[in-house]
């Protein structure tokens, strides 16, 4: 956690020469045992492969981005890289205050426990101390909307309730940097509206926002800004209009094989 | 070190949370629920004092209390230590996904054992009149060696649980680590019973300085002398700059292994 210092107060993240490189190592041996029998063998054979490759980027305070790519694109592994759960391996990441992971939040939640423990958990998990959260327990549970489950364990939720539960969560402990992704599609029309609602409100109090999406329909609606990945670099970057152009024509192509 | 200070201070309540949930989750499915953190080391308790005071007769009077005042830091220590040498691996998906200091799981692991501890010590101390054994002031003793214990655990925790997420097996290796390490420490016999010409080998055991202030505390109500004390804190503090610089050079890769 030592290579996110804070930048200059204008940009929320910036990514400089990221490079996330794997290891792909044939059959590892992952017991003792098999180095043993290893060692009377040849080595086994390895490459590298690169998911994000010498990516810079800077996302000024307040814009809402969408990040867009194929399958295999390196999305996911620039969000963990921006999120803080890899180290890249080449290049530095700074992001200027707390973050709001929403994607993998519901992760977080301990099946065995009730929504309402959960709810602190998360919080203590993002870096949030206990009172915080208690402060802001009913807003999230106002907002969540799931009724009397609040007090369930999780293991009983339904993916939707799941879903709003962390997104109430995600949104209400006040982020500096969001991070969502087309998952907004679930809950009712009545849950959807508020989503969008708060979404806007953070926009206005110049939070930043990145929008993880294959829909680049959504992108256009709600994006200031596009960026398109395919095999770990950065194909576009501009208008989502344009961008969208450039996807388009990707999805043309085959597919590349996820890694 | 300073590092691991100030992450364990600023996550502790996450590592609260943890260690809460840890008791919770271990405890619910169970009738007994609680009760089994004081049945446990009593139940081994009765077993080995039938059989070492009984059927073998070590001259040893009140050996239960012999028994238990060592038993029950080896049984944190034993715990601990396989709790937390899958404590990486078993919350692996939460590593992948949320960003969170690595040290709060095999630290987690620790705190719930050192719960179990501290309430095992109320079945001793009801034990000690009910055998007309003299209860020493030396029990105030107790958290000093209940320190370096959990000092020396830490460092313990950290490497395995560090190791175990490259090579799996270190789980198992540790189990029979720790069943070869239990008959090498003076637990269920006293150091004495050891032929004089191979105690230096026992000594080199750095659990029997742990261990030893918690027996002289309780059964026989005197307090270590200074070099045993030494020894206990400088092992301790040794196992934790160990353990702590394996874990944290590794660190930050353990979510490409998990």
């Amino acid at each position: 956690m030592s290579d996110r210092k804070p930048v200059s107060t204008s940009v929320a993240v910036k990514l400089e020469n990221v490079t996330q490189r794997f290891r792909v190592i044939h059959e590892r041996p992952d017991t003792l045992r098999e180095i043993f029998a290893r060692l009377f063998r040849s080595e086994a054979g390895f490459h590298d492969f690169d998911a994000v490759k010498n990516v810079s980027l800077e996302v000024p305070k307040g814009q809402m981005l969408g990040l867009v790519g194929r399958n295999g694109s390196g999305k996911s592994t620039l969000l963990k890289i921006i999120a803080g759960v890899y180290r890249p391996t080449i290049g530095t990441v700074s992001v200027q205050g707390s973050i709001a992971p929403l994607i993998e939040l519901g992760a977080g939640f301990h099946i065995e426990l009730t929504g309402r423990e959960n709810i602190v958990l998360s919080g203590l998990l993002m870096g949030y101390s206990k009172r915080e959260m208690l402060e802001r327990e009913q807003s999230i549970i106002e907002f969540a909307d799931i009724g009397d489950f609040i007090d369930a364990p999780v293991k009983q939720y339904s993916s939707g309730m799941h879903t709003r539960l962390a997104f109430a969560i995600a949104t209400e402990v006040d982020p500096k940097v969001l991070i969502i992704d087309e998952i907004l599609s679930v809950g009712d029309a009545g849950f959807q509206r508020k989503s969008f609602e708060r979404i806007e409100n953070f926009r206005r109090a110049g939070k930043t926002i990145l929008f993880v999406s294959h829909s680049i329909a959504q992108v256009i609606t709600h994006c200031d800004r596009a960026v398109l990945l395919e095999h770990g670099s950065v194909v576009a970057d501009g208008s989502p209009t344009e961008v969208a152009e450039v996807y388009n024509g990707l999805l043309a192509m085959p597919t590349p094989v996820a890694q | 070190m300073r590092e691991l200070i100030a992450e364990t201070y600023r996550y502790r309540e996450l590592i609260w949370a943890l260690t809460a949930k840890e008791l919770k989750v271990r405890y619910k499915r169970s009738v007994l629920g609680f009760l089994w953190a004081l049945l446990n080391p009593a139940l081994m308790m009765v077993v080995l004092t039938l059989v070492f005071s009984t059927i073998m007769k070590f001259p040893i009077p009140h050996y239960s209390i012999f028994l238990l005042s060592v038993l029950l830091p080896w049984t944190f220590f034993s715990q601990s230590l396989s709790y937390a040498v899958d404590s990486i691996v078993g919350n692996g998906e939460l590593i992948k996904k949320v960003a969170v200091p690595k040290l709060v799981f095999p630290i987690a692991a620790l705190g719930s054992n050192i719960v179990n501890l501290l309430l095992s010590m109320i079945p001793l101390a009801i034990l000690v009149p009910l055998m007309g054994h003299p209860f020493y002031k030396t029990w105030l003793y107790l958290p000093i060696p209940m320190v370096a214990l959990i000092i020396f655990t830490a460092g313990m925790t950290f490497f395995f649980a560090a190791a175990n997420v490259y090579y799996r097996d270190v789980a198992h290796i540790v189990q029979i680590l720790l069943s070869a390490w239990f008959y090498f420490t003076p637990i269920i016999y006293a150091l004495d019973f050891i032929p004089a010409q191979y105690q230096w080998i026992f000594k080199l055991n750095p659990m029997i300085y742990m261990v030893n202030g918690f027996r002289l505390a309780v059964y026989y109500g005197v307090l270590p002398k200074w070099p045993s004390i030494a020894m206990s804190f400088a092992s301790a503090f040794g196992m934790l700059f160990i353990g702590f610089s394996v874990f944290r050079k590794f660190q930050d890769d353990f979510v490409f292994y998990v």
